[in-house]
């Protein structure tokens, strides 16, 4: 059997005394942007239970950012809905099933990934390194602000219940499903599995793999750059905004994880600040965190507090 | 073959083909420095294709005096183009040659075509002669003939490793002696895909609730991909990478295929565990090839 994970792993980020200035000032800049929403009817993906759009609004620096929309064709007038949140190489997916379920879905796009690439293309591999020696321009500065506008294009739903939206995702959606509920006060209940953007530096001593072997690629090319590096990164490390979490919160991780290791996920959810939070730990499983199994109880976490159910 | 195979598959293919040859390769080759290590060298690779197209590849050549055995990725179904499968750690360039293909419409070769996802399966499907596919199909078989020339290769221990790609670019390609390939597109799915509601096969079912009358010509294009139909050419030693029992594409599901298959077959049933299914490719490669410290090229949390 493969290695044991200590529980109480303490990573090494440091949250920086300026953290809450510095996104405070992002907030202020983005909030200064109109949505400028436009909602597609796309006729093609629509069936007789589930209506799909294609969503564009505007978000930082003016960057246009692509969603896919769907909805149960037969719903309540206000209707819960779900922000669901990418993996670092998947392409977002058209949340049908999450609509099948009962919720209005937002399945988002970030600048950089496919259909909101025109004005903003790092490349993968590449975008976890774009400007990471400049938290002002690094790639996620961005990235992160183009998923809480999200939320906005939620809220500024007539048919969105807005005391009751959700966010979920795993890897990189994990990871942005802890910035989400960190950053936007209107979540009501999030579900990150396999949490990606946690324990950055911790993680590119723990594995080699991609996406965060990108970083050991960069430092070994340039290695008068890792303070700087630290340094930016730490702006953007789940693990420091995780304090701010106060909604019910579930965390899945595979013990086994060889792309975003178990350690950084026990190190995160310590830090959550939420009292109603559980991690859920796999053993035998990877980077899946234990999907297969784990979906149930996510479907039952979410209908419980968005649904009312359970 | 199948029932369903069409009755000029060979023909259709073999067009295929020629129409391929008709363009030179001409290859760039440019080194790749921020990927590269001590223990391997990475090169970004273009190569002509049918058309002509332009695709693009990641080749790693170990560090050291080969021959290597190599992993060849033919195009996945995603934008994105890896350099090795995510959740593979980078030892894996210290020990095989890779390289993988992006096909026609992913990134690094979606200029002048970018394609969608959910949206190319279904790109041009009404027209076997004009499918998308089959012009990926050209690039995935270009892509492994460039490989096949690289000098620091050992041509006994060639590994295709990939979905549905890794089944159809071995039949149509000599030189494979080995095949990982985990079927997910092009398995018996004109009659899978109204059985799921799933994204990829969703494509289809989305494809002809909007164009109904063209479900014969789809079928009749699919035919062509079906990888029944490609299995007798298979000769290579194969992992048929089955889903977990009970799924649409679960070991029993794809028995034809086993039987259809020329080379010897293993068939992995998933244990719906990137760590337990993931070990056990790593591990079925290295034995393959003769790579007796596997345990040195595991990502750290699979290493006993």
């Amino acid at each position: 059997m493969s290695q044991v994970v200590p529980v109480d792993y303490q990573s090494k980020v440091h949250k920086p005394d300026d953290f809450d200035a510095f996104w405070d000032d992002v907030l202020r800049q983005v909030a200064a942007i109109p949505l400028q929403a436009e909602v597609v009817p796309d006729r093609l993906r629509t069936s007789e239970d589930v209506e799909v759009f294609q969503v564009f609004y505007t978000s930082l620096e003016h960057v246009r950012i692509a969603a896919w929309y769907c909805r149960p064709a037969r719903r309540a007038a206000r209707t819960p809905a779900i922000l669901l949140l990418p993996g670092y190489q998947a392409d977002p997916p058209i949340p049908k099933e999450w609509a099948r379920k009962g919720y209005i879905a937002l399945s988002v796009a970030p600048r950089g990934k496919l259909r909101s690439a025109r004005q903003f293309n790092p490349g993968y591999p590449n975008l976890l390194t774009y400007n990471i020696v400049d938290r002002h321009t690094y790639a996620y500065r961005g990235f992160y602000v183009d998923t809480w506008r999200g939320m906005d294009f939620l809220l500024s739903r007539p048919e969105v219940e807005p005391g009751r939206i959700g966010v979920t995702g795993s890897s990189q959606g994990g990871g942005l499903t802890i910035t989400t509920a960190a950053m936007r006060s209107e979540v009501r209940a999030a579900a990150a599995g396999a949490p990606y953007l946690c324990g950055f530096m911790d993680a590119i001593a723990l594995t080699h793999t991609y996406p965060y072997e990108e970083i050991n690629d960069y430092l070994r090319l340039h290695p008068e750059s890792r303070p700087r590096v630290e340094e930016t990164v730490a702006y953007f490390d789940g693990i420091n905004f995780a304090d701010q979490i106060s909604c019910p919160i579930i965390v899945n991780i595979g013990l086994q994880d060889n792309v975003c290791p178990p350690e950084t996920g026990y190190a995160l959810f310590n830090k959550i600040g939420a009292t109603d939070k559980q991690l859920y730990t796999y053993d035998g499983h990877g980077h899946d965190a234990g999907r297969a199994q784990h979906s149930a109880i996510v479907d039952r976490f979410l209908a419980h507090h968005l649904l009312a159910e359970g | 073959m199948s029932d369903q195979t069409p009755v000029d598959f060979d023909a259709y293919w073999q067009q295929t083909l020629d129409d391929l040859a008709h363009y030179p390769v001409c290859p760039e080759i440019d080194m790749l420095p921020l990927r590269s290590t001590a223990f391997a060298t990475l090169y970004g690779v273009r190569l002509t294709s049918l058309g002509p197209y332009r695709v693009f590849g990641y080749l790693s050549i170990p560090t050291g005096t080969g021959p290597f055995p190599a992993i060849y990725y033919p195009p996945k179904y995603q934008s994105v183009l890896e350099i090795i499968g995510q959740g593979s750690t980078n030892l894996q360039r210290s020990r095989y040659i890779t390289f993988a293909l992006a096909g026609r419409g992913q990134r690094h070769a979606d200029t002048p075509y970018a394609a969608m996802f959910p949206g190319l399966l279904t790109e041009g499907i009404d027209s076997a002669a004009s499918y998308i596919f089959r012009g990926i199909v050209a690039d995935s078989v270009r892509g492994l003939n460039f490989l096949l020339t690289r000098r620091e290769l050992d041509a006994a221990r060639v590994v295709v490793m990939g979905n549905d790609m890794a089944c159809i670019t071995a039949a149509l390609s000599a030189g494979v002696t080995h095949v990982v390939t985990a079927p997910a597109l092009f398995y018996n799915t004109a009659e899978l895909a109204p059985r799921t509601q799933v994204y990829p096969l969703e494509e289809i079912n989305d494809y002809l609730r909007m164009f109904p009358a063209r479900a014969e010509a789809v079928r009749h294009t699919l035919a062509y991909y079906d990888l029944r139909a490609f299995a007798p050419r298979v000769t290579a030693t194969t992992l048929l990478m089955a889903g977990a029992p009970g799924t649409l594409l679960d070991g029993p599901a794809l028995a034809p295929l086993v039987t259809a298959l020329q080379g010897q077959v293993t068939v992995y049933d998933s244990a719906q565990s990137n760590y337990k299914d993931g070990l056990y490719v790593e591990q079925w490669m290295a034995a393959q090839c003769g790579i007796t410290d596997v345990q040195s090229i595991l990502p750290e949390h699979w290493r006993s």
